[in-house]
């Protein structure tokens, strides 16, 4: 059992290749991050201030926590996968108690000077805590009904806690990627049949019930244009920004759309418009093809992880990558309702940068021990 | 025990299926982004970048026009008249200061005036306009439009100014609009139009839903310079929808003219077949043309420091003691809890003990003893403070409530208040004490926590004459309005008590004589109040006393007394007696309702018997 990184790395040829998917980690989330640095300085005009240079420091700062992370083995993320779980749901019930509100929206807790998103880290929790629970439980049990119900509960308090915010984006976020850490887990076919059928007739069934301004608000949601000085108005410039970059873009700083402050929040959900309107659908594709190599390593670290409880979280997180690179980039282009969902390693935001790259060290230590094998018995009850 | 090796084997071989086909949506997904960003950047990236280079897509509100004001005849009370006005659109303009100094070539702009529209653009979203000058003339107009090539985002247009005609008769009425005080999120988006106004008060803000109409939606392209290159779609917006008043301003105008001799009074009148309010009045009052024209903040606050409060609509917001109006509730209640029979004496010696405190009587003689009808009609306070000590507080709340008390009505207008008939659960909500029984015995007299608008007291009274429970609207429905239903009073109760109004102005000794009137050609029945404004009033000659510390008169009535049409509250501020003041007052007042009514049915007899000419069939325009 590797206990430190150049030791797995050694370890024998078979892993070798392996090890390679470990290094791949850090490297291709620094250059990501990178990107964002440079797309910060030119969304500020071409300075450092007020987002690039604490970007830089932050991601530095979470590069090293994701490789200290790293060193230690899954056991240790094992141990702690229910009390960070707790722990992020008290924080969510204190959002809604005495958070502080932003826009409409409370979504932050304050400590100090620093203020949080506990949302955002609860992603990271929620698959930790589901990954336990099937290490946990026996294989056979996975498809009975009773042990189907318990992930859903655990995946609904945080969910349900969030979209009081009111946070519908990442409500949603949460329950997608909870459901994906329940497909990777083997929970069979028909209860997702079911699962998506039943919410489907439960809304048609609940529409007439709803108020007229909540209906305004869900028609408004998936369609933007109906508010059009609102979200209409984003996505519109959003998608004029993007469509002027045109095959190799406007260069470095030249992104007049974005600098004529036509984008809102270019900074943070954003972002990719910003870039892709200086660097072209060239510069676009290849961020893109970045965002796939790493979803591909980490799917790759998962599936030759040596436990359910490493695999499912190696997975859990490719799934949370896959999402938010997909929503946030087809939100800009116009195909997905705008919800706030942020570039991971990209857009501007301390808590999820420095929560992704601690969701990759969390991956990082399952592909450096690898060789960590863990029988249910020595864990012994569900605690 | 349970991780044996098949068993794990099993679930790892189904995790790696289910990875690789995660990683198969994932390459699906990716794949139809990068069709999307082809499309947009490569197959329509010229569109979007034109040879311009700086072409862009911009998205404007066009604004609704604001709907009608107009009488029960079709005249228009409020409409918009055309105003010309120059606009900036931040979003199509790259030099906003150099624009904001050509354009104050043609009209001067303060220094001030460009920190505004300076600080707006920095707060909103570019693509909203922000007004540069109003009230354009057609030279300034004209010279604005001729500069436009050096004037980019800046563009002039038609805005709706709202007119109000017939004064300030409608003032309280018909309201007025102003600017928005402050934008919530969840606000409709036509709200952030530049100069968008909304009604603040009476119709005017009671349905600004109705008025306000929905906003259109431009969608253009322009150039670097502003200039529109082409427009890719063009919504209209929905105008507002006219809204027609039950009220007729000819009307309305007369009853305020009795009204303007006295310092603060009011008149609401209400038909008894349908609750349409054909009146409400209110002086002081105020023209709402001051109020909107140019938006003058100094004509409002001016307004609202004048004396007298002409702002506030007394008719529906004035709240008063009912005084002895009140009486009729405490009948109604008494007889119908079975605590008091029609022909029962009552004694009066001209004052009521009750709980070691004494009660009196308006007359010190008192009144030997009175049954029912004479107590009406002869307004005896100490028949009613024993009938409402045998009633309770609890019937009288609930009758005075049947009977549109203590409600805020919905009339179309904004503003009606409550008012207050107190019971048990409301003293101790609001002192945290019990009820007393002396707090009954002064509530039977329409006095102590007892508060009405004159709107209620007309309902009331309306309520009376007809037996149903009709709802005060002043905004005619364009559909047909269900019939009212019945009150639940027994017959003989209600008879009895009419037959109490009846002589209260009709027969000898009755306190509302000076309502019969000098003509006498149609007989009211009506009841006097008088609300005490400070202790000592009763004993004091009330032109002895200053102003503010008379008693307000009060008069509810109906006519005519045989098929009631019109009721009728009066409510003279400080007017002394309601039997000297506001009786004589509002029989001048029914009879402009009553020679309306008559002339109009007289030319409908004409009409029939002259069929060949139906425009006469119409009614009258005016009267006066």
């Amino acid at each position: 059992m590797g206990r430190s990184l150049p030791q797995s790395m050694s370890s024998g040829s078979a892993s070798g290749s392996f090890a390679a998917l470990g290094w791949a980690l850090p490297l291709l989330a620094a250059s990501i991050a990178v990107i964002g640095v440079a797309a910060l300085y030119s969304t500020a005009g071409g300075r450092f201030e007020p987002w690039a240079f604490r970007h830089a420091w932050r991601a530095a700062l979470g590069l090293g926590l994701m490789l200290a992370i790293g060193l230690a083995p899954p056991k240790v993320w094992l141990r702690l996968a229910y009390p960070a779980y707790i722990a992020m749901l008290i924080m969510l019930v204190f959002v809604a108690v005495s958070g502080i509100t932003q826009s409409g929206a409370r979504r932050w807790l304050g400590v100090g000077d620093l203020s949080v998103q506990p949302a955002e880290m609860m992603k990271v929790a929620l698959i930790a805590a589901l990954a336990r629970y099937y290490q946990w439980l026996p294989a056979e049990r996975v498809s009975r009904p009773i042990w189907v119900l318990l992930p859903l509960v655990m995946i609904a308090a945080p969910a349900g806690l969030v979209l009081r915010q009111p946070d519908l984006g990442t409500a949603l976020l949460i329950v997608a990627v909870g459901l994906a850490v329940m497909v990777f887990a083997g929970v069979r076919w028909p209860y997702f049949a079911v699962g998506a059928i039943g919410t489907a007739s439960l809304g048609t069934v609940l529409w007439p019930h709803l108020k007229g301004y909540q209906r305004q608000r869900l028609l408004t949601f998936l369609d933007p244009d109906r508010d059009p000085l609102g979200a209409g108005y984003h996505i519109t410039q959003s998608k004029i920004a993007l469509g002027s970059g045109g095959l190799q873009g406007r260069g470095f700083l030249g992104g007049t759309q974005s600098q004529l402050n036509f984008l809102p929040e270019k900074h943070t959900d954003f972002i990719f418009t910003m870039f892709a309107e200086e660097t072209g659908f060239v510069g676009a594709v290849t961020l893109l093809m970045l965002y796939a190599l790493l979803i591909t390593v980490l799917l790759a670290i998962a599936v030759r992880a040596g436990s359910t409880f490493a695999r499912l979280l190696a997975g859990g997180v490719a799934a949370l990558m896959a999402l938010h690179v997909s929503v946030n980039v087809g939100m800009v282009m116009g195909l997905v309702p705008v919800v706030g969902v942020p570039l991971p390693l990209v857009s501007y935001g301390g808590t999820s940068l420095i929560t992704t790259l601690a969701a990759l060290g969390l991956v990082l230590s399952v592909a450096v021990h690898r060789t960590e094998r863990m029988r249910r018995h020595e864990i012994g009850a569900m605690w | 025990m349970f991780g044996s090796g098949s068993d794990d084997q099993d679930s790892r071989r189904t995790f790696t299926r289910r990875a690789l086909l995660l990683g198969a949506a994932q390459a699906g997904v990716f794949g139809a982004l990068g069709a999307r960003l082809y499309d947009l950047q490569i197959v329509n990236g010229n569109r979007y970048s034109l040879l311009a280079d700086e072409n862009r897509v911009s998205v404007e509100l066009l604004a609704p026009q604001r709907g009608r004001i107009l009488d029960r005849q079709g005249r228009v009370l409020a409409s918009n008249a055309e105003d010309y006005r120059a606009v900036i659109v931040p979003a199509n303009v790259r030099d906003l200061k150099g624009v904001l100094a050509e354009f104050s070539r043609i009209v001067p702009l303060g220094a001030d005036d460009i920190e505004k529209v300076l600080q707006r653009t920095r707060r909103q979203a570019p693509g909203i306009a922000i007004v540069l000058a109003t009230e354009l003339t057609w030279e300034r107009l004209a010279a604005i439009n001729l500069a436009a090539p050096s004037l980019p985002g800046v563009r002039t247009e038609a805005a709706g100014r709202r007119q109000y005609f017939q004064g300030a008769a409608l003032g309280h009425i018909v309201g007025y609009t102003g600017a928005i005080d402050r934008l919530a999120m969840d606000d409709a988006p036509v709200l952030r139009l530049p100069g968008m106004r909304v009604g603040k008060a009476g119709i005017e803000r009671g349905l600004e839903d109705v008025l306000r109409g929905s906003a259109g939606k431009v969608t253009t392209e322009v150039d670097a310079r502003g200039r529109v290159v082409r427009v890719i779609d063009r919504v209209e917006p929905r105008a507002g929808r006219d809204v027609s008043l039950t009220i007729d301003a000819s009307m309305q105008t007369a009853v305020v003219e009795k009204l303007k001799d006295f310092r603060a009074a009011s008149s609401v009148v209400i038909d008894v077949a349908t609750g349409d309010i054909l009146a409400l009045a209110s002086t002081p009052g105020f023209d709402p043309n001051v109020l909107v024209n140019g938006g003058d903040s100094s004509a409002w606050s001016a307004l609202q420091k004048a004396p007298g409060d002409p702002l506030n609509s007394r008719a529906l917001r004035g709240l008063y003691p009912p005084g002895s109006t009140f009486k009729m509730v405490t009948a109604l209640a008494a007889l119908g809890a079975g605590k008091v029979d029609l022909k029962e004496q009552l004694p009066c010696e001209g004052v009521y003990e009750y709980s070691g405190h004494s009660y009196r009587c308006w007359r010190r003689s008192g009144h030997g003893s009175c049954d029912l009808h004479r107590a009406i009609r002869e307004s005896c306070d100490c028949y009613f403070y024993e009938a409402a000590r045998r009633a309770g507080i609890e019937a009288i709340a609930a009758t005075a409530r049947k009977l549109g008390l203590g409600i805020a009505h919905n009339t179309g207008l904004a503003e009606a208040k409550s008012g207050l008939i107190p019971d048990r659960d409301w003293k101790r909500g609001r002192f945290g004490r019990g009820w007393f029984g002396g707090e009954t015995v002064l509530a039977g007299i329409g006095q102590g926590y007892v508060l009405a608008s004159p709107l209620q007291l007309a309902l009331m009274t309306a309520r009376i004459a007809s037996g149903q429970a009709l709802m005060p609207t002043a905004v005619q429905e364009p559909s047909q309005k269900a019939p009212a239903a019945p009150l639940g009073f027994e017959m003989v109760h209600l008879k009895a008590v009419r037959a109490g109004m009846e002589a209260a102005v009709n027969e000898d000794g009755g306190t509302a004589a000076r309502a019969q009137g000098e003509s006498g050609d149609y007989e009211m029945a009506g009841k006097t109040g008088t609300a005490q404004v400070s202790a000592l009033s009763r004993d004091r000659v009330q032109a002895d006393l200053p102003w503010n510390r008379r008693d307000h008169a009060l008069f509810v009535c109906y006519a005519p007394m045989s098929a009631p049409r019109f009721a009728m509250a009066t409510v003279v501020e400080h007017g002394g007696g309601g039997g000297a003041v506001a009786a004589p007052l509002s029989r001048t007042i029914m009879d402009l309702f009553m020679e309306r009514s008559s002339v109009a049915s007289e030319r409908i007899m004409q009409a029939r018997t002259t069929a060949h000419e139906p425009s006469a069939i119409s009614l009258p325009e005016e009267d006066n």
